[in-house]
């Protein structure tokens, strides 16, 4: 059953992975640190690992869609990033095709529930 | 943190990012220092918190971009059979190389069967020759995967403009418009049966390529004429072994010019205008290496004529004696360059005639 597991879980991170751009930037008008998100994600019941997430928050700055900025006020260095506006007007556009996707799959499977 | 535990960090840190480009690991590590700390005040143990983040390998892998390739998979194929062409033949000529060069230096001479000479020659010549054969593969080896290296360099950064391109304007459409995006009005014409260019076409041009030059390389003393003097034997090299030091990296960037041409050519895979473009520069580029090397360098042994006859003493009749005498390397040179701009020419020729007339005639859309 090995076989089915990995099969699962490979599909699985397939499909997380598509969401997982939109869900960081939905959290990001306000500026957060990385782990601060983990753990609000984690609260709302997406869950991502840090390892997935560190460098996705990277890339996504590197993309222009986040901004970063090391702050070293606090009792240790954070790096916050927050959305650019580039990555606001993306972010929306995102929204709107998610909720297209969304509402399609779901008409499809309550038609095969049906 | 106790010290145990602040070692336990450090470690781990350094796992990941030597794996990374030199200039994301300072900051990758300050990055990873926080979230480390910050899963630390969750309450969780140094332990359980790195088994978390789990195999620093795996964690770098995600730092990384894509293109951590040297061949990617649209050329490898075309790479592998390259390499494979190109390794069989220089082992060959290594090989014959190395016999010929065994048996003239006549290492086995003092054996009585003449058979028996030439083979112990021969072998002599294979044990001498195992080193080149190795440095030349290697070499061979470079060369491809460099020009290949190239090409695909190019390639990712034209993908990467597309993909811009295609990104910044498509991502507000929905799924049905593909009105702005690609269109099939983008569909290249399939090339004409004519104008295709098969490996079976590349191979002639690779193999002599290949041949010339492991003789230039490991040979320049196997175009020489070899007298036999009693029992001294000595070599009347055709060329101008003096200044062969400077004559052969020009020939080597000659034949590596037309190597490129060759991969890109077979690359592309059929005749059109960046083929005749690659095509047209590559030849002029051989055409003037050429007269370089044959009109304006030391080519030929100046010595060669007077040199063979002094070491043929009377040995020869007067026939033989007025032929020598004939012997010149202007000649020698301008027929070769004839030879050489009149092949790359054909080539050239050819390329613009396919490239003009197959590509004219698509169909229009």
């Amino acid at each position: 059953m090995g076989e089915e597991k990995d099969l699962l879980d490979s599909l699985l991170m397939e499909l997380r992975r598509g969401t997982l751009v939109l869900s960081v930037l939905s959290q990001m008008k306000e500026k957060k640190y990385g782990y601060s998100l983990v753990q609000s994600l984690e609260g709302k019941g997406v869950s991502i690992d840090p390892n997935t997430l560190y460098p996705l928050l990277r890339r996504l700055e590197k993309q222009g869609l986040l901004e970063s900025t090391w702050e070293t006020g606090g009792s240790k260095p954070r790096k916050y990033y927050h959305r650019t506006p580039y990555g606001e007007e993306i972010y929306q556009k995102l929204k709107i095709q998610w909720k297209e996707m969304a509402e399609g799959t779901e008409r499809l499977l309550r038609e095969d529930e049906s | 943190m106790n010290p145990m535990d602040q070692e336990l960090m450090r470690r781990y840190i350094y796992q990941v990012v030597r794996r990374l480009p030199k200039e994301q690991r300072h900051e990758v590590g300050l990055e990873l220092e926080e979230l480390i700390g910050d899963m630390l005040d969750t309450g969780q143990s140094m332990e359980e918190v790195l088994t978390k983040l789990g195999d620093p390998k795996k964690f770098a892998k995600q730092y990384q971009d894509d293109k951590h390739y040297l061949i990617g998979p649209e050329y490898y194929d075309s790479y592998l059979w390259f390499l494979k062409i190109v390794l069989l033949c220089t082992a060959v000529a290594v090989l014959v190389v190395s016999i010929v060069k065994g048996i003239q230096e006549g290492a086995g001479l003092t054996d009585s069967n003449v058979v028996q000479a030439v083979v112990t020659s021969a072998i002599h010549g294979i044990g001498n020759g195992i080193v080149n054969l190795l440095s030349a593969c290697v070499g061979a080896f470079g060369a491809i995967t460099l020009l290949f290296y190239i090409m695909e360099r190019n390639k990712i950064k034209f993908e990467h403009k597309k993909e811009e391109q295609w990104s910044v304007q498509n991502l507000g459409e929905s799924h049905t418009d593909k009105g702005k995006g690609w269109t099939p009005d983008y569909l290249a014409p399939v090339p004409d049966k004519r104008a295709v260019i098969s490996r079976g076409d590349s191979v002639v041009g690779i193999v002599f390529i290949v041949l010339f030059c492991v003789l230039l390389i490991f040979a320049p003393t196997v175009f020489s004429a070899i007298i036999k003097n009693g029992d001294v034997i000595s070599v009347v090299p055709v060329f101008n072994l003096e200044q062969w030091h400077i004559i052969l990296p020009v020939f080597i960037l000659s034949l590596v010019v037309g190597l490129g041409d060759e991969i890109f050519r077979l690359i592309m895979g059929h005749y059109c205008k960046p083929v005749m473009l690659s095509n047209i520069i590559c030849g002029s580029v051989q055409i003037v290496l050429s007269f370089v090397v044959l009109k304006v360098f030391p080519l030929w042994n100046p010595d060669f004529a007077v040199e063979l006859k002094r070491q043929l003493g009377g040995q020869i009749g007067p026939s033989a004696e007025s032929f020598i005498d004939k012997w010149n390397g202007d000649v020698a040179s301008n027929v070769l360059f004839a030879l050489i701009a009149l092949i790359t020419l054909a080539e050239i020729g050819t390329s613009i005639y396919k490239t003009l007339r197959y590509q004219g005639k698509q169909p229009a859309l």
